[in-house]
């Protein structure tokens, strides 16, 4: 074959991205590495359009910033697809695409006779991948859920938060995330496969079995041992590893590692190398033993030593002291911290883009950087319809054709 | 029923956690992922807890077993140019390289990304450090906790009056990152199919956990604003949060989305109708009255019963599970989400499942996770051509340890 330097990586590959509940981060990880992604929205838009927060002062279907950060690189179709026509409008979509990317209640798909059995028929390479609560199927399938509580029944939940209160959710919808990166995963291998010819997938995820891979290692403690894992915020998870607060907030040190002591010697030495009152102390073999580091008094030596002299220094020269001796040492850092890393300056992590009304939107840029078929940011998030026209030319439908579709209210 | 990835191989020097988690999703989707071990310098998961029978073991660990599913294991010591040579080879024959360790740490084993390219045109080589290939923080090292520090999931989860309170997991080690490096690779692949070359990945840890807090750090970057702690409560939604069920430590998890769902809460709860509770607005202004309310109720039932009745009667609501209870659930097991693979010496152990079905093709892990060396004979024997005789020299010589 020959090479084409450059290209993007997801060239020819067609995306439907139907906005949904679970938003549309998925259909994003194939535009930006160049894949042509297709937004089809309703009427009144995709529901991330009318999420907080938005665009300060500001409260137009253009303004959020999550519908703008996850629709970078699309287009956009307003299309009714509860009306007859906007069904015969997908279908014919479909059988041009690759990929249809999908997050309604199970059985709102085939209600409108664009569910898998219906589409492949059309297009035997298509995959349908159908992002939900819990799955296609099952005694739950049927229930409604949110990114809350998801985190609850994927069991991430139990295991963030304070000992003496509720169990916390995490930051960010990760319940929503996870589900859409996983799908992304699954589609992709999906799309690859069928491009060497074979039929295309229904891909069906759960976004509450998503979440029960954050559960590290907490099953195998109960398979293994017979323990259930719980939660330890505002505590060191074993001495030496936790939250300490420090003179302008807080960092995170892991002087305990992982399964080994070997940070444990160098923290030791540079406590000592600072003169901390009482840090000698680490020396003594005990402190090698992770059955005592679990122990309240471990904790309680090691904070009582160590907690006045991290209240002594930021976080940065905390973290600076940390860096220097391979310790991993990290500030608790805040979005304006993060904006501010001349690593991600370095690597030109944040990207800028204009929104429809010409806001500057600077944004997270590019997740991994592939030397040949670079991730690119080449256009804002559509408005809602700003390419119902060139779809449908693309589809087949004439002007005429299009102008009818238009006054039935099957398209904007 | 086929497997997606068949056919694909990856040499893969990952270890610990992110790394072995992105090559567990390609094992389970079908590649044949040798991972390159060596007995000198284990995979520290080995040797970390949870154990079988609470017996340390380097083959008896649960943490690791459930990363590492679907994969052969060769220990190769490429230390020894000996060792190298046969990296060489197998790297040559295969579609895709990984590792996670520090930059330069391949480089000096001989195995950077130039050297490799060098093997193989289109070879994928993709790596997983902590802050990226170049830059001013390259060096720095890190783990899940320490990223979820550097990336705001730390500072934005908990309550605004207490410490942060973070996932209490290395939560980007096993989502965000295996999630995109994945895909990148897969992305890869193709390009690899469709024009023959390869291509560097270079990912930083950092980068994709960032990505997942998107909208939070526009919020800073547009608008200024700084977003922190709030606990459980959900912007726009109330009530919304978590609330104290019967028993020990059981909780669920309740999001009133609209007015309608309201109704329904406050019937099931037996709530007294508060006019000025009815609409959202007003109940935003009442939240933590309101959650009051909600929480001396709810304290009394069972979590799961609970869980039913809100459902049945249209309410999202989600009990909070703990390891028993998701081992247990329902749903899950009508997903076949919990498979038990017989491992040699663990015997007969729980793993996860990809979250992902396909109509058309197999999803689950096809085997446990390998001994420390299980498939170092059959590899050299199958892909490098090596007899008997020499396997057994190079193995008492220390190449193959």
């Amino acid at each position: 074959m020959t090479s084409t330097p450059n290209a993007a990586a997801l060239a020819g590959i067609t995306v439907l991205d139907v906005a949904g509940p679970l938003g549309n981060y998925c259909g994003k990880l194939f535009a930006d590495l160049g894949a042509r992604v297709i937004l089809v929205e309703p009427p009144e838009g995709a529901p991330t359009r009318h999420l907080e927060p938005r665009i300060a002062g500001r409260n137009d279907p253009d303004s959020s910033l999550t519908f703008q950060y996850q629709n970078t690189n699309k287009e956009s179709i307003a299309l009714d697809l509860d009306t007859a026509a906007g069904q015969e409008i997908f279908r014919k979509l479909a059988s041009q695409a690759s990929l249809v990317i999908e997050s309604e209640q199970p059985g709102v798909m085939a209600r409108r006779g664009l569910d898998f059995a219906a589409l492949s028929k059309l297009n035997a390479s298509l995959t349908l991948t159908s992002i939900t609560a819990f799955g296609q199927s099952g005694p739950f399938s049927h229930w409604l859920a949110t990114d809350l509580t998801a985190m609850g029944m994927g069991g991430m939940m139990y295991l963030a938060g304070y000992p003496d209160t509720a169990p916390m959710v995490a930051c960010g919808e990760q319940a929503v995330g996870a589900a859409n990166v996983f799908a992304g995963v699954a589609s992709m291998a999906a799309v690859y496969d069928a491009e060497a010819g074979n039929p295309g997938q229904h891909v069906d995820v759960s976004m509450q079995e998503c979440v029960v891979l954050g559960m590290e290692n907490a099953v195998q403690f109960y398979d293994l041992e017979g323990t259930i894992r719980k939660r330890n915020a505002g505590t060191q998870r074993l001495a030496g590893t936790g939250v300490f607060e420090c003179r302008d907030g807080y960092i995170y040190l892991m002087a305990g590692g992982v399964g080994s002591n070997k940070f444990w010697a160098v923290t030791t030495d540079w406590l000592v190398a600072e003169g901390v009152a009482g840090a000698e102390q680490f020396r003594e073999p005990c402190w090698l033993d992770q059955a005592f580091l679990v122990t309240e008094e471990a904790k309680q030596r090691f904070g009582a030593i160590f907690t006045p002299f991290a209240r002594s220094l930021t976080k940065s020269e905390l973290h600076a002291k940390g860096r220097e001796r391979r310790i991993p040492l990290a500030p608790i850092s805040d979005t304006r911290d993060i904006s501010q890393s001349p690593q991600r300056e370095y690597r030109g992590y944040f990207v800028d883009v204009k929104d429809a009304q010409g806001a500057t939107l600077r944004m997270p840029g590019a997740p991994y950087k592939l030397s040949e078929t670079p991730w690119a940011l080449r256009k804002r998030a559509p408005r809602l319809g700003e390419h119902t026209q060139e779809v449908l030319a693309w589809a087949g439908f004439t002007q005429d054709q299009q102008q009818a579709l238009r006054q039935q209210g099957a398209v904007q | 029923m086929r497997s997606l990835l068949a056919g694909v191989r990856v040499i893969d020097f990952s270890w610990i956690g992110a790394g072995s988690y992105t090559t567990k999703i390609l094992a389970d989707l079908g590649a044949d992922v040798i991972k390159i071990e060596s007995s000198q310098r284990l995979d520290t998961l080995r040797v970390t807890k949870p154990f079988k029978d609470g017996k340390p073991g380097v083959n008896r660990s649960g943490y690791f077993a459930d990363r590492n599913s679907s994969k052969r294991s060769i220990t190769l010591n490429v230390k020894d140019p000996r060792g190298l040579d046969m990296a060489k080879r197998l790297i040559a024959d295969a579609h895709l390289v990984t590792n996670n360790f520090t930059p330069g740490v391949m480089d000096k084993l001989g195995l950077g990304y130039d050297a490799v390219r060098s093997l193989s045109e289109r070879i994928v080589y993709a790596s997983m450090s902590m802050q990226g290939a170049e830059g001013p923080e390259k060096a720095d090292l890190g783990y899940g906790l320490t990223i979820a520090a550097l990336t705001g999931l730390q500072h934005m989860t908990g309550l605004p009056d207490r410490e942060p309170a973070g996932t209490g997991t290395n939560y980007p080690d096993h989502i965000p990152n295996p999630g995109h490096t994945a895909f990148a690779i897969l992305a890869a692949l193709r390009h690899q199919r469709r024009t023959g070359r390869g291509q560097y990945i270079d990912l930083a840890q950092m980068e994709p956990t960032l990505a997942f807090i998107g909208p939070s750090l526009m919020n800073y970057l547009v608008n200024g604003v700084i977003d922190s702690r709030h606990g459980n409560a959900r912007p726009g939604h109330a009530p919304s949060g978590v609330y104290p069920c019967a028993g020990d430590d059981r909780w669920i998890a309740i999001e009133v989305c609209d007015d309608a769902q309201w109704e329904k809460l406050a019937t099931v709860l037996g709530l007294a109708a508060q006019a000025d509770w009815a609409t959202m607005q007003g109940r935003l202004r009442q939240r933590e009255a309101i959650d009051a309310e909600v929480a001396k109720r709810t304290a009394t039932h069972d979590m799961s019963a609970l869980m039913r009745t809100l459902q049945d009667a249209g309410v999202p609501a989600g009990a909070v599970y703990d390891a028993r209870d998701v081992v247990n659930d329902p749903q899950l097991e009508a997903r076949g989400h919990w498979v038990s693979l017989d491992h040699p010496e663990m015997g007969p152990s729980t793993y996860n499942s990809p979250p992902y079905r396909f109509s058309h093709a197999h999803s689950e892990p096809s085997s446990p996770a390998p001994l420390l060396g299980q498939h170092t004979a059959e590899i050299c024997r199958d892909l490098l051509g090596l007899d008997d005789a020499t396997i057994e020299k190079l193995s008492a010589e220390g190449v193959l340890a």
